[in-house]
């Protein structure tokens, strides 16, 4: 089970997110919503502990700030975005970084067979498999998106954090994506917490759903209580139930 | 793995051919065959190919040799120094310059020899070469630190680039103050492996080898690094903990490697590239690809400087630059598409 307990954190002297709590409960998918700027990926980079904060964060009742790096790596991993790349590395090599944090230990860092088989299961499974040999910097932005979220899965964490993994992606992909993720949390009893701006996304995705507003918890619970008129009219300052209903009215009418 | 093995081979064979054509050719011309003759006669007291002409035993073991392979050292040292920061940095274009290493084992150098320090002996130039380039490096990181907890490239890179500055203006001072050592200075400045004995390769081989090898156990954290640093971070890789280590080997390896045969340019930013076209970019393989081919490449410099103006002998790090400068524009531009910028 992961809690966070009045996180604050942020960057130089702004504070982005303000005495955050709530709890996340094991095998269970969370989507974080929210305008643009409210916190999301600063939340999410605070589970993943990659930036400084304050309050407490237990994994599994343990803190989070007490577990080591490479421990922590194989409880929670982070999928975020990766704009810049400068060395071409295979898509098979990017994606076998990913078992650093559960490899053996051996000399000069070598990676096994079982890892080379991870890699293989989970490459197939995201349709990479046979472009495998293929430079990563050849890929387009969305076949890069999947060696990423093959390499976050392939670390085997019990959390997986994705920061907007459907970025990239036409809506046929994202929806695959979506589902897959979904299935693969459930096939291996994985939590999932993802920062997702469609809110349809986030609904297929999760069984709850965290809405941030300027730093602060606006609402946390099942889709039907968050995404509550009066509530997402306050965050989004527009109707975001009525602009759903006339777009499917738009759609029916097709 | 195979074709790793075949260019692993053919890279070693043209470095001992390199080797052998560089301890042959000079004033006076030593055929590979009288080469073998005498490693073989004087190193195995063997004398099955016949008795080698003892001028040339001199020549070739007490002046080629420990010249050839000191170069071939400071070759690998610097090259791999460049893999390290262009790890750490995550910018292929990245060298020890950037981090201020090399400037600031030169001051250190240069302090040597306006004094007239020698309480060392030999070890006096690699000993204040490779305190001053730490110390650059430890004061451009602390003040990146300082202004930046997390130690973000570019931070390191500005103050790396500040204080390398600040480095060669005290080098001017120096030379301001003190015109009697100043062409000195000057020459050591540009890089040379001239009058070397085999003290210096001997002295620099376990800093060489120790360093390498040590790096190489951080080859996978070095391929992680370069994704970034939130990453690797996420990926389990104790970030600031291996920055500080691989900074601390390059220090060491450019420092000392700089104090010995003065400051060389352009290999560490050409050899890692030329090694990651060639190997891909793991580093498992990069690092030492890169060591070999910074060691022939520094070895075919060092030829060029001794024997294309001779008796004149040009400064070799001039000679790195003019071949290494345009030769990695070409490569740069020809496959900038390979990078997603």
């Amino acid at each position: 089970m992961l809690e966070l307990k009045s996180i604050s954190a942020g960057y130089d002297d702004h504070i982005v997110l303000k005495d955050i709590s709530f709890k996340v409960n094991d095998c269970e998918n969370l989507s974080i919503i929210g305008p643009n700027g409210c916190g999301k990926t600063t939340l999410l980079r605070v589970i993943a502990n990659t930036i400084e904060y304050t309050g407490d964060i237990f994994i599994d009742g343990v803190e989070a700030k007490k577990i080591n790096r490479k421990e922590l790596a194989k409880k929670i991993a982070l999928f975020s975005q990766i704009s810049n790349i400068y060395f071409d590395y295979s898509i098979f090599d990017t994606v076998l970084l990913g078992r650093y944090s559960v490899k053996k230990k051996s000399i000069l860092s070598g990676f096994d067979k079982d890892d080379k088989i991870a890699v293989e299961e989970i490459l197939k499974k995201v349709g990479l498999w046979e472009v495998r040999h293929q430079s990563i910097t050849t890929l387009s932005g969305g076949q890069l998106q999947r060696v990423f979220l093959a390499k976050t899965l392939v670390q085997d964490p019990e959390i997986i954090l994705l920061d907007e993994p459907t970025n990239h992606l036409d809506l046929y992909f994202q929806v695959e994506l979506i589902d897959f993720i979904k299935d693969w949390a459930k096939n291996n009893k994985k939590t999932v917490i993802g920062v997702l701006h469609d809110f349809n996304l986030a609904m297929r995705l999760s069984d709850k759903i965290l809405l941030i507003n300027d730093g602060k918890i606006e609402s946390i619970g099942e889709p039907k209580d968050v995404l509550k008129t009066e509530i997402m009219k306050s965050v989004y300052k527009m109707d975001v139930g009525g602009y759903m209903r006339e777009a499917l009215k738009k759609w029916e009418n097709l | 793995m195979g074709k790793t093995k075949t260019k692993f081979a053919i890279l070693i064979l043209i470095s001992l051919v390199v080797l052998i054509l560089s301890v042959g050719i000079g004033s006076v011309m030593i055929s590979p065959v009288e080469i073998f003759k005498i490693i073989l006669y004087k190193i195995f007291n063997i004398d099955a190919l016949g008795i080698p002409l003892e001028s040339n035993v001199v020549i070739l073991l007490k002046v080629r040799l420990p010249r050839v392979l000191l170069a071939f050292i400071v070759g690998s040292m610097l090259s791999v120094s460049g893999v390290i920061s262009q790890s750490v940095l995550r910018n292929p274009l990245a060298s020890s310059y950037t981090l201020g290493i090399s400037s600031g084992a030169a001051v250190g150098a240069s302090i040597a020899i306006l004094f007239g320090f020698n309480f060392l002996g030999l070890m006096t130039l690699p000993f204040f070469g490779l305190s001053f380039g730490m110390l650059t490096v430890f004061c451009a990181v602390m003040l990146a630190s300082k202004l930046d907890k997390n130690m973000g490239n570019i931070t390191i890179i500005l103050t790396g680039m500040a204080f390398s500055m600040f480095a060669n203006a005290i080098i001017a001072f120096i030379m301001a103050f003190a015109s009697e050592t100043a062409q000195q200075i000057t020459f050591w400045q540009l890089g040379s492996f001239s009058l070397k004995d085999w003290s210096h390769p001997l002295i620099l081989l376990p800093i060489a080898l120790l360093g390498i090898i040590f790096v190489s156990f951080l080859s996978t954290e070095m391929d992680i690094m370069t994704f970034g640093e939130e990453h690797s971070k996420a990926s389990g890789v104790n970030v600031l903990k291996i920055k500080w280590l691989l900074l601390a080997v390059g220090a060491i390896l450019t420092g000392s490697a700089v104090s010995m045969a003065g400051v060389i340019g352009f290999i560490d930013l050409f050899t890692p590239h030329i090694a990651r076209r060639v190997f891909g970019s793991k580093h498992k393989l990069v690092i030492p690809a890169s060591a070999i081919m910074g060691g022939v490449f520094m070895t075919l410099c060092d030829l060029i400087a001794r024997t294309l103006t001779a008796p004149i002998e040009l400064p070799v790090g001039a000679v790195t630059s003019v071949i290494g400068a345009p030769f990695f524009i070409y490569l740069y531009f020809k496959g900038r598409n390979g990078y997603k910028k």
